[in-house]
């Protein structure tokens, strides 16, 4: 089967500039793979060049193995996807608005639709100028998940939203979305907000100046960076001989350190050294985000 | 039970619930019968992905430890461990090194460790008996 996802040199040029500099990515279906960047980086960029609402200037971009800008039409009906801030026609209820993006899609799932409106608690008779930005939100994620698309694309979903509306919308996600044939059901999701999205995403990829700068899986990437400190009897030793990610931080007797992939090799080193405690942690994806980026 | 994922301690997830659910298994809270969550609920509740826990199901699946009845979910089949002694010793192996690795660096001699392992053998028969499971043979 072709990769949900599989774009290769990725170059979008604006007037102003270059937004993405050469990205390859790929995804498997089924999976969940999160673009982390600062803002700038070109995450929205590569959705929109994703969606086709950017012709890209040079490089390929496949989804379910075709072409974008030659099977537009087809590949529309298999994506949905939910803004960073949903807008609607004010003059429309929700109602109405489930009508309308039920009669631009070849598939619409009814009994998902109604599930989620009672999870969410929408009131189809409101006008949608009277939603709140959660309430949109929420309103833009059954118009996507009722789609039944195989690949639903979130940018940035949760930024502005209160803690309640941003669970509900992880766990719809998790629950509803990947509810139909999980094998299928591809997730590619823009975010600041990684410690939230931290058990969803099976892979990730940093995004900095356009390009990607750390593409890999979510447990590899936890197994592989590791913060240590460890305490000495007496002055902590200078120099260590294991490859680290940021400068050594040493206080007296007390040293502490990222390493890349030689944790254990590292443990070793600090016993030799004579050190007395040794704390290990793993760092979150967002502490390698903040790493990379 | 109450299940809990940790994203510092390197482990991955997955394999994080497997270890958890086998040590329920030990210790009694999870007994012959009990059904795991499905897949869909514990995701839910873990914020996980759902291929995690189906990952961790599977893997306790083709261990022998529990049986996936089609349509009605996961079940625990009991204390039998279907393993191989040496596949057992060697998953244990693994453990066993951390644990002394841990021990020298807090300086804990290999007397006062072997002493805390019958310590806590004891602690854990006596769970067991307490919740009416009896000595492992």
């Amino acid at each position: 089967m072709s990769p949900t996802i599989d774009v290769q040199d990725l170059v979008v040029r604006y007037p102003r500039g270059e937004a993405v500099k050469g990205l390859s990515l790929t995804v498997e279906p089924g999976r969940c793979h999160a673009l982390f960047g600062r803002n700038g980086a070109g995450k929205t960029s590569t959705l929109r060049a994703l969606l086709g609402l950017v012709r890209p200037t040079s490089g390929q971009v496949k989804l379910f193995g075709l072409d974008v800008t030659q099977h537009e039409a087809e590949v529309k009906a298999r994506v949905a996807w939910v803004p960073d801030a949903p807008g609607f026609h004010p003059w429309m209820t929700v109602a109405e608005v489930l009508g309308y993006a039920a009669a631009l899609r070849t598939r619409w799932n009814l009994a998902l639709q109604e599930h989620l409106l009672t999870r969410f608690e929408l009131d189809l008779s409101a006008p949608t100028s009277a939603l709140s930005k959660g309430q949109k939100t929420q309103l833009a994620l059954v118009c996507a998940i009722a789609a039944d698309p195989e690949l639903l694309v979130l940018d940035e979903p949760t930024s502005g939203l209160d803690p309640l509306v941003r669970r509900q919308f992880l766990e719809a996600v998790i629950g509803v979305f990947q509810e139909g044939d999980p094998a299928k059901k591809t997730i590619l999701v823009s975010t600041h907000l990684i410690s939230e999205f931290e058990g969803v995403v099976d892979g990730f990829t940093v995004l900095s100046g356009g390009r990607a700068v750390l593409s890999t899986e979510a447990d590899v990437a936890r197994a592989r960076y590791c913060r240590l400190r460890a305490w000495f009897d007496v002055d902590a030793p200078l120099g260590v001989p294991m490859k680290t990610v940021k400068p050594v931080s040493r206080e007296g007797r007390m040293l502490e350190f990222i390493v890349d992939a030689e944790t254990d090799a590292a443990r070793g080193w600090l016993t030799a050294q004579g050190a007395v405690r040794i704390d290990a942690s793993a760092l979150s994806l967002e502490e390698i985000f903040l790493l990379a980026a | 039970m109450r299940w809990l994922v940790d994203y510092h301690s390197g482990v991955p997830v997955y394999l994080q619930l497997v270890q958890q659910a086998k040590s329920a298994m030990a210790t009694g809270t999870l007994r012959d019968g009990d059904q795991l969550p499905s897949v869909r609920v514990l995701a839910e509740e873990l914020k996980v992905n759902r291929n995690t826990v189906a990952k961790a199901w599977a893997e306790l699946e083709s261990e022998g430890v529990i049986e996936n009845r089609q349509g009605s979910g996961c079940f625990v089949t009991g204390s039998k461990t279907p393993l191989r002694r040496a596949v057992r010793n060697e998953r244990l192996a693994q453990g066993v090194d951390a644990l002394i690795i841990q021990a020298h660096h807090l300086q804990v001699t290999d007397d006062d460790l072997r002493a805390l392992l019958d310590e806590g053998l004891r602690r854990f028969h006596q769970t067991r008996r307490a919740s009416g499971r009896g000595e492992l043979t």
